[in-house]
C-alpha cells in the first residue's frame, strides 16, 4: 500500500500545457477522484501515473519509489479503461484470472480463491464489471479507473457503483478514479481532486468541497445547479451583499480594493411571499421542478438572476414579487476566484 | 394563436406506425419541451415540422398558416438537428453564417450576429477552424449556433446537448432560457433527459410510442400526472413503478395492502411512487423494510437505492444534515398510501390514488 506523490509535474503537448507544475499526494488506501471538465488534464495525469505518458518535467513516486522511466507493466498498477478491453474469447473467470496467472508468486489455490471472491461480488454480467474485477483481483497497490461508466446505461452503472464500493471498502487499495460527473465523485471518493486548466483547485473530502468551496470554480462545478455569485463590498463591520439586508460580520476580511463576490448555494436561500427581517425583495421569473420533490425558482434581484431551491411553490405568479433570505452562515466570499472570508459560525446580521 | 400546431398527424414506415394521430400545439413565446423515451417519435415530429419528412395524414400550421404542402426552404423555422450535419469544406464562421447568407443579410450584420452567438456559446476561438478540427462537443455547439442564426419565428432543437458535460449543459440551458426571453420567440425542444427537460420546460409534452400522452405546464404535470409515462419523466430521480394487484377493494403491492380508490376493477395495475414519497422511517401508514443497495450523493440531495422483497425501489431526500444509512443495512421504509398512484397496465392511464391512512391489515 502506497501514496502516490506528484512532485512538480508538468506535461506539455507542443505549446499546450496539460499539467502545470503540479504538486499533490494521493493518499494510501483511499479512493481519490480526479474531477473536472473536459480538457482539465485529469486523463493526462492518470496516464502519467500508470506510465502511458511521460511527464515533461517533475517526478511521480509510488511511496518513495520514483517511477520515472518504468514501463507500465513494472509499476504494479491495474487500470480500467473508459472503453473496457475484454478478451472476448475468454470467460469472465478467465478474464479476471489473466493477470493473476502471470504472477508466479501465487499458489493455484490462492489464485482461485481471489477469482471466486471477485466473482461473488460481481454476480451480474457486464463487461465493465469484469474489467473492474480483473483490475482489483490482481491486488496491485494502485488501481486507476478512466471514466468507466461512460456509455454504460443507468442500471448497469448503478450495479458498477455498488460493486466498486463493496470492493474498495474491502481491499483498501490506493485508487484513482477519473470522472467529469460530480455525483459519481461525491458518491465514490474519500477525497476529490477538483481540476481545472492542468491544476488542482482543491483536494478535499467531498463534503468540504461542497460546503466550503475554496474557489468560485468549485462552487460552480459542484451542485445541481451550482452556486450563485453576487457582488459584495467591504463596509464598516464586515460586508454587504446583494442578498443580505444589513452588514455581515466576517471571519477574514475583504481587503486590497479588489472585486469581491459572495457565493451561496441555491438550497441556502429561503423564498417567501412576505418580507422578513433580513430578506431582500425580488421578481419571480419562473419556477421549475428540481430533484427529490424540490423546486428551482429563478428570481431577479437588482437585474441579476438568483437560483433558489425550495420545498414549496410560492403563491406569487411569474413576474410577481417574492422575498429572499440568504443564510449568512452558508456564504463564502471570493476575490480573484479564491475564498478569502466567511461568516463565522453563529454569525448573524448586525441589525 | 399557437406558434406551432400539429393536427392529427400520422406517419407509418412499412408496418410500423411511427406517429399515431399526433395533435399538439406550442404557445407563442413559450419554452416547450417534448420529452419521451428514445424512439418515441420526437425527431420525426421535428423532421415533419421543418419539412424533411412528409406526414401520411394530418396538417401542420405555423402561426396559424397551413404549411403542410410548403417545401422546407419556405418554412421559417430555425432547426438544430440531432446529427450536426456541418459543411466540412466551410469554416466554423461560414457554417454558422450560412442561414444569414441564404437570407441575403448584409455582410457587417452577419459578422455582428455571428460574433454575438459564438460568444454566447463560448466558441469564439473556433471560428477559423473547419469541422474536422473540432471535438464532438465543439461541433455540437457550432450546430446550435447555426440553428439560432436564422431570424425565425420558431426554433426547433432536437436534443442539442446530448452527451455534453453536465456543467456545460447547465450553462447552455441558462443561455437558451435567457435567449427565449430576450428574443420573445418560441423554443420547441426535444430531449430524453428528464432533468434537462425539467430545467428548461414551461410547457411539457409527454410522448410515448408515437403518441402524445399528456401536455400541461410542468408544475401541474408534476403534481397530478394522468399517465404513468408523465410520472416517470416529470420528476427526478425517476419514479418507482411497481406491479400490483387489485382485488376486493384493496391493492396488493408486494404483500403490502392499501385501500383501493372507489370503483377500481380487479386485476393487475401499476403502482407509481415518487422517490421523494418513500420515507426511510415508519412515519407513514404503509410500512415495510428494505436493504440499502447504493447511496448516491448529489450534494444537496441524497438518493438511496433499496431492495424491497426483490423489487428495486428508489428513495430521495434533501441532504440537510441527514446521516445516510450504511450499505447493505436493513432499514424501515414507509409510504403514505394517498401518495401512491395507480395506473391501468395496458393504457398507462391514471386510475386513482390509494386512500389516506388506508393500509389494510390481514
Amino acid at each position: 500500500m502506497v501514496d502516490i506523490v506528484i512532485e512538480n509535474v508538468t506535461k506539455r503537448f507542443g505549446t499546450f500545457t496539460a499539467i502545470d507544475g503540479m504538486n499533490a499526494v494521493f493518499e494510501d488506501g483511499a479512493v481519490t477522484c480526479l474531477l473536472g471538465p473536459s480538457g482539465c488534464g485529469k486523463t493526462t495525469l492518470m496516464r502519467m501515473i500508470v506510465g502511458l505518458e511521460t511527464q515533461t518535467s517533475g517526478r511521480i513516486l509510488f511511496g518513495n519509489r520514483d517511477m520515472s522511466g518504468l514501463p507500465p507493466r513494472k509499476r504494479n498498477a491495474g487500470m480500467v479503461f473508459q472503453y473496457p478491453v475484454m478478451y472476448q474469447t475468454l470467460s469472465v473467470e478467465e478474464n479476471i484470472a489473466l493477470p493473476l496467472n502471470q504472477d508466479k508468486s501465487l499458489s493455484a489455490a490462492e489464485r482461485q480463491r481471489r477469482i471466486d471472491e471477485e466473482l461473488d461480488v460481481l454476480d451480474a454480467g457486464g463487461r465493465q464489471k469484469v474489467a473492474v474485477g480483473r483490475a482489483v483481483a490482481r491486488r496491485s497497490d494502485i488501481v486507476l479507473f478512466d471514466e468507466p461508466t461512460t456509455n454504460v446505461e443507468v442500471q448497469a452503472k448503478l450495479l458498477l457503483i455498488r460493486a466498486f464500493k463493496l470492493v474498495t471498502q474491502r481491499l483498501k487499495q490506493t485508487i484513482i478514479y477519473v470522472t467529469h460527473d460530480q455525483t459519481e465523485a461525491m458518491t465514490l471518493a474519500d477525497k476529490v481532486a477538483l481540476m481545472r486548466n492542468g491544476r488542482i483547485e482543491q483536494y478535499d473530502k467531498p463534503a468540504n468541497l461542497y460546503h466550503r468551496p475554496a474557489s468560485d470554480f468549485a462552487g460552480w462545478f459542484l451542485g445541481n445547479p451550482g452556486m450563485n455569485f453576487v457582488p459584495a463590498r467591504a463596509v464598516a463591520g464586515g460586508a454587504e451583499t446583494l442578498l443580505t439586508a444589513g452588514p455581515l460580520a466576517l471571519e477574514g476580511a475583504l481587503e486590497g480594493g479588489k472585486e469581491f463576490r459572495a457565493g451561496i448555494r441555491p438550497e441556502h436561500i429561503g423564498l417567501s411571499d412576505e418580507a422578513r427581517p433580513g430578506s431582500v425583495p425580488g421578481t419571480l421569473k419562473d419556477i421549475n421542478v428540481s430533484i427529490a420533490g424540490r423546486f428551482i425558482a429563478r428570481v431577479t434581484v437588482d437585474g441579476q438572476d438568483i437560483k433558489v431551491k425550495t420545498d414549496r411553490v410560492p403563491t406569487a405568479r411569474r413576474g410577481g414579487q417574492v422575498h429572499l433570505f440568504a443564510d449568512p452562515a452558508e456564504m463564502s466570499f471570493y476575490a480573484d476566484g479564491r475564498r478569502i472570508a466567511a461568516v463565522p459560525a453563529g454569525g448573524q446580521h448586525n441589525r | 394563436m399557437p406558434a406551432v400546431e400539429l393536427i392529427n398527424v400520422s406517419k407509418t414506415f412499412g408496418r410500423k406506425k411511427a406517429l399515431d394521430n399526433v395533435s399538439l400545439s406550442v404557445e407563442e413565446g413559450s419554452f416547450t419541451v417534448m420529452c419521451g423515451p428514445p424512439k418515441a417519435g420526437k425527431s420525426l415530429i421535428f423532421r415533419i415540422l421543418v419539412g424533411l419528412e412528409t406526414a401520411d395524414e394530418g396538417r401542420i400550421l405555423l402561426s396559424g398558416r397551413d404549411i403542410t404542402d410548403e417545401p422546407a426552404s419556405r418554412r421559417n423555422i430555425g432547426y438544430v438537428p440531432q446529427s450536426f450535419a456541418l459543411y466540412p469544406h466551410m469554416s466554423v464562421f461560414d457554417n454558422i453564417a450560412y442561414p444569414l447568407h441564404l437570407a441575403g443579410t448584409p455582410r457587417e450584420e452577419v459578422a455582428r450576429e455571428v460574433d454575438a452567438t459564438v460568444a454566447m456559446l463560448t466558441i469564439t476561438h473556433l471560428v477559423k477552424k473547419t469541422p474536422d478540427q473540432l471535438s464532438g462537443g465543439e461541433k455540437q455547439r457550432v450546430a446550435v449556433a447555426r440553428g439560432l442564426m436564422k431570424d425565425a419565428a420558431v426554433f426547433v432543437l432536437d436534443d442539442p446537448l446530448v452527451g455534453l458535460d453536465y456543467k456545460l449543459r447547465e450553462r447552455l440551458m441558462d443561455e437558451m432560457k435567457q435567449l427565449c426571453e430576450e428574443l420573445r420567440t418560441t423554443f420547441f425542444y426535444a430531449t430524453s433527459d428528464s432533468l434537462e427537460a425539467l430545467t428548461l420546460a414551461q410547457s411539457f409534452i409527454v410522448l410515448d410510442d408515437g403518441r402524445v400522452v399528456e401536455k400541461a405546464d410542468v408544475l401541474s404535470l408534476y403534481a397530478e400526472p394522468q399517465h404513468v409515462r408523465s410520472l416517470e419523466l416529470v420528476g427526478f430521480p425517476k419514479a418507482n413503478v411497481l406491479q400490483a394487484t387489485s382485488a376486493g377493494g384493496a391493492v396488493d403491492l408486494a404483500g403490502l395492502k392499501l385501500a383501493a380508490p372507489d370503483g377500481l376493477a380487479a386485476g393487475a395495475v401499476l403502482a407509481g411512487i415518487r422517490p421523494e414519497d418513500v420515507r426511510l422511517d415508519h412515519s407513514q401508514a404503509l410500512k415495510t423494510e428494505g436493504t440499502v443497495q447504493i447511496i448516491e450523493h448529489l450534494g444537496s440531495e441524497i438518493v438511496v437505492y433499496l431492495d424491497i422483497g426483490g423489487s428495486p425501489v428508489t428513495a430521495a431526500f434533501a441532504a440537510d444534515g441527514v446521516v445516510p444509512p450504511d450499505l447493505d443495512s436493513r432499514i424501515p421504509v414507509s409510504v403514505d398510501p394517498s401518495r401512491i398512484m395507480l395506473f391501468e397496465t395496458a393504457s398507462g392511464r391514471l386510475l386513482g390514488r390509494g386512500q389516506a391512512g388506508g393500509a389494510v391489515h390481514g
